[in-house]
Formats: C-alpha cells, sequence, structure tokens
C-alpha cells in the first residue's frame, strides 16, 4: 500500500502503552503489549490462535481489566473505560467477529441502530443517507430483512452500522471471518476505500495474515502475550520469520 | 346457521379475551428469555385490583383499568429490580423456578388477604345485544375485544416505530450487538417486564367481570398464555393476536359440535394446537421476536 498518512505527526490517535491485562489476576493473557494507531492508518494486528490478539480490542474497550500500563486515546487516559463510553466519549466502535446485524429488522432499521442513542432524527437520518452513499448496495437493499442477506453483505452492513456515530477508531475483529475468500478480498477492498474516501481510521485483528496485512499501513504481529514484531506491513510480509510463521512461505 | 353463527361470534370474543391476557407473557419470553410461570399470578392481581375498586368504591373496571396499569407497572419495574434482574443471565431453568415460587407467594398472600372466596366485579357493560333470534352479542366480551385490538396495535407501533421499542426488538435479537450500538440493556428489560407486567394487570382488571376472581385462577390461565405463544411465535404481538383467536374458535367450535364433554375440551385444545405447531413449525406461525430454543438464555 503506498501513501502513508500522517507519518510520525501529532499524537497517535490511540496508544497502548505496556498493558498487561487478564480476566483473572495472576494470569494474564496479555503480558506486555505496546502499540499505536494513528489518525488516517488500517493497522492489522496478526498471530496465532490464543496470543491475545482479541484480548487487545478487549482491553481497549474495557471488556478485560487492564492490570498495569495505559490506553490512551487521543491523549486522553481511557484506560479500562466502560465499553457503552467507549463508544460515546473516545468515539471508538466495534465490528466484532461474530455476525452481529439484527437479522429480523431491515438494513434501514439497522442502520437506526446504530445511532440509537440519537435523538435528532434528523441527523440519525443525514448518518443514514451518508452511509448509503458509501455503500450503494445497502441502499438498493434498504427494506430487506437484513438475516436474509449474503454473508459479505451483512459484514458491510455491520461495517456500515459502525460508521454511523463518525467513529475516531473502528476495531474490526476479523473482518475475513466466515466469509468466503472472493467475499474476503472484496470486504478488504471496502475497508482500503472506506480509508482514501474518508480518512478511517482502523485496528483490525486477521486470521488471514496475508490479506489483513496487504490492506494495511503497518502490522503487529503478537505471540504469547506481546509484541514479537511491528513494522510497515510491506516490511512485515517481507520478512522472512513473519513469512515462515504466518504467510506459509517455507 | 345460527348455533354456529353464535358459536364464531363467542369464539372471536374469546379471543379478544384471550389476546389481552398473552401479549404481556408473550412479549417478557421473547424479549428476555424469561418464561413467566407467574403470569395468571399478576393476572389475577390486576384482577383483585378491579374488584376492589368496583366492590369498594363502586368503580368500573373499565374506568379502573388505566389505574390497575400504573400500579401493576410499579409492581412489575418492582419485581424486575428485586428478582429478575439477578437471574436473567443465569440458566432458563433458574428464572422457570424463580418465577414458579413468585406464583406461589402471590397465591398465598391473595389467599391469607382474601380467603378464597369467588368474586366479580360489576360493569355496567354487561348484559347482550340481540341481532335476531337466538344471535346475540355479549357486551362485555365485546368491549374486551375493542380494548384487546386497541392495545394490539398500541403495542405493535410502540415495538415497530419507537426508539424504545426498537431498542427492544435489537435487544431480543441478538444482545450482544445491541450492547456494542449502545443499547442499555439493563432499562430495555426493565421497561419491557414493568409494561408487559402492567399490560397483564389490565388483562386481569378485564376478566374481572366475566371469570371468578380468586387465588388460584392464575395456573391454567399461564398455561393458555403458554401455548398461545410458543404456536404463534414468541414476542410476536400478531401473532399473540392471531394465536389467541385460533384457540377462541377452536374451543367455541368444540363447544358447539362435540356434545356434552365440548366445553371442557377447551383446555385440551389449547395443547393439541401447541404440540402440532411444535412439530409443524417450530418457529411458529408467525414470526416472533426469537426462535422457540430450550437451550437459550
Amino acid at each position: 500500500m503506498t501513501g502513508h498518512p500522517e507519518l510520525a505527526t501529532g499524537t497517535p490517535l490511540l496508544q497502548v502503552q505496556d498493558v498487561r491485562a487478564g480476566y483473572f489476576a495472576g494470569q494474564d493473557i496479555l503480558t506486555c503489549v505496546d502499540l499505536e494507531v494513528r489518525r488516517g492508518e488500517i493497522v492489522c494486528v496478526i498471530g496465532p490462535n490464543g496470543a491475545g490478539k482479541s484480548t487487545v480490542f478487549k482491553a481497549v474497550y474495557g471488556l478485560v481489566p487492564v492490570r498495569s500500563g495505559r490506553v490512551l486515546c487521543d491523549g486522553r487516559d481511557i484506560t479500562n473505560i466502560a465499553p457503552q463510553d467507549a463508544l460515546r466519549t473516545a468515539g471508538i466502535t466495534i465490528v466484532p467477529q461474530l455476525r452481529s446485524v439484527f437479522a429480523q429488522m431491515t438494513v434501514h432499521e439497522n442502520l437506526e441502530m446504530g445511532m440509537v442513542t440519537e435523538r435528532d432524527k434528523q441527523r440519525v437520518r443525514e448518518r443514514i443517507d451518508y452511509v448509503y452513499g458509501l455503500f450503494p448496495r445497502l441502499a438498493e437493499r434498504s427494506k430487506q430483512q437484513a438475516g436474509t442477506m449474503s454473508g459479505g453483505e451483512q459484514r458491510m452492513l455491520e461495517i456500515g452500522r459502525a460508521l454511523m456515530y463518525e467513529p475516531n477508531l473502528v476495531l474490526m475483529d476479523e473482518p475475513s471471518a466466515g466469509l468466503a475468500p472472493k467475499v474476503t478480498r472484496q470486504i478488504f477492498q471496502v475497508i482500503r476505500r472506506l480509508n482514501q474516501q474518508i480518512g478511517l481510521t482502523v485496528l483490525m485483528i486477521e486470521q488471514n495474515a496475508r490479506q489483513g496485512l496487504e490492506a494495511s499501513h503497518r502490522g503487529y504481529v503478537i505471540e504469547m502475550g506481546r509484541i514479537a514484531h511491528h513494522g510497515q506491513a510491506r516490511d512485515l510480509l517481507g520478512d522472512p520469520e513473519v513469512r515462515r510463521a504466518f504467510l506459509g512461505a517455507r | 346457521m345460527s348455533y354456529f353463527a353464535q358459536a364464531l361470534i363467542n369464539g372471536v370474543a374469546l379471543g379478544g379475551m384471550y389476546t389481552i391476557l398473552v401479549l404481556g407473557f408473550s412479549v417478557i419470553w421473547g424479549v428476555m428469555g424469561v418464561i413467566n410461570l407467574a403470569h395468571g399470578e399478576f393476572v389475577m392481581v390486576g384482577a383483585y385490583l378491579a374488584w376492589m375498586a368496583s366492590d369498594f368504591w363502586d368503580v368500573d373496571p373499565f374506568v379502573s383499568a388505566p389505574v390497575v396499569f400504573c400500579v401493576m407497572v410499579l409492581f412489575g419495574y418492582l419485581v424486575q429490580r428485586l428478582l429478575v434482574n439477578r437471574i436473567i443471565n443465569r440458566s432458563s431453568l433458574v428464572s422457570l423456578l424463580v418465577m414458579f415460587g413468585v406464583s406461589i407467594i402471590l397465591q398465598s398472600v391473595m389467599k391469607v388477604s382474601f380467603s378464597a372466596d369467588f368474586r366479580l366485579a360489576n360493569t355496567d357493560l354487561d348484559g347482550a345485544w340481540r341481532l335476531a333470534d337466538r344471535l346475540t352479542i355479549p357486551v362485555t366480551r365485546f368491549w374486551v375485544l375493542v380494548v384487546a385490538v386497541g392495545v394490539t396495535v398500541a403495542l405493535s407501533l410502540f415495538l415497530g416505530r419507537s426508539r424504545l421499542g426498537k431498542s427492544i426488538r435489537a435487544a431480543a435479537q441478538n444482545r450482544e450487538a445491541a450492547r456494542i450500538v449502545g443499547v442499555d440493556i439493563d432499562k430495555v428489560y426493565a421497561v419491557t417486564f414493568a409494561l408487559c407486567i402492567g399490560l397483564t394487570g389490565v388483562a386481569g382488571a378485564l376478566i374481572s367481570p366475566l371469570l371468578a376472581v380468586q387465588p388460584f385462577q392464575g395456573p391454567p390461565l399461564t398455561l393458555k398464555a403458554f401455548a398461545i405463544t410458543a404456536m404463534a411465535g414468541l414476542g410476536s404481538v400478531r401473532g399473540a393476536l392471531g394465536g389467541a383467536m385460533v384457540l377462541g374458535l377452536v374451543e367455541a367450535m368444540l363447544a358447539l359440535y362435540v356434545d356434552r364433554i365440548g366445553t371442557n375440551l377447551a383446555v385440551v385444545a389449547s395443547f393439541v394446537l401447541l404440540v402440532a405447531a411444535l412439530v409443524l413449525r417450530p418457529q411458529g406461525i408467525f414470526k416472533g421476536l426469537r426462535h422457540v430454543d430450550a437451550t437459550s438464555t
């Protein structure tokens, strides 16, 4: 990927500093995680199963207690924030790994739900039109029940719904999970397009390391609860060690 | 012919009564996954409130119904905060047992307070309208039907159009996703439970001139609500209306066409319908808020 946004200027949007976190004291899943996401960047976290990828998200989102270290958003300390405040005050939204559309609601209602705490109806309508502009496919299907759409379309709806609040940062937990390879490519194209079109900042976790890194500016490799490698996505894709471990190269 | 027409009228009237009886049960199950085994007892408490208003102050149940609604909303809110809220995340067996306990407590409290004597509230909307020879419309049941349809439409609009109603549906369909988009699940559950218990109390008030008000009238009502809900689709408002009408008509026809024991087959009918529906269409005849699934909490 070419053209790196805001190289090393200003405060990063999200900073995770020396975070140690886990569900139970003494059994920390993350032992020392340092990472940052700058505005307008797509950052991908890869690593083997059980390394703690999802826990990084949960620590940012307040779903797992952070025992030491700090999480900063826009320079403000949001360590152990309550999940509902992560959305409201820090502007962080999440696209979870499991299907999360409201299956028996229409596409339109699903988008409305993305802004459920907003009372101003006019503003909700404007945001829905905005999302329809980004995803013409969703506009075509606005009256359709979300559960009857294909897996890829449902994923797009989830991403569209996450954009309703004008988030500063979108966390995506394995956007490719459960999708056919062809659809996976489309989803990564959508993420890159949104990044270029509206400067969307994304932190994602990917099992599919190659495609995840190819769609990203920078990447982190997490192993045994700590960051093992990090750097430009391009460099990680070329790193022999990373290639051997995660990209299926011999 | 006129017998058939009369049975049809009776069936629809009965269906109206079942509709208002089942709505609260159905929505609580559909949204919260709680099978409210104390449903019939909440009906009974509502019926006692209306009977008291009628007996002590001579207030018609159709007039006291809004007050009963408010009192029961408050009561429902307290039960939700003190009990249901603590067990909502446990297995459905726990909530089943807790609500069973609530039903026994309510029965006992009412028996100690009011004895087991049968009571009836008085309403001015009684008697029958004569349409033709041997063809009448029972007045009280007619107005119950009118209120039932009105409540069904209002609830349907609330769930379909309002922001809070949509949040309730969202929480029913996918609780985690609802949490992610910022729905306050605790609030949704409190509102749902309180509102549904309020409606259930209104049902009790409306049937207080029709069915004997007594501490042990609840269980058969809970069973009917269960049968209609599982048959029609959990939390489906239109389904509650449709299922209640089906059951009302089947019972009225049984009473007409089966000699002697026809009226006693009513309870059997609801369970035959339930079993048939579960075998043939386990997702409910109408689309509900969620599927019947014994393993979900």
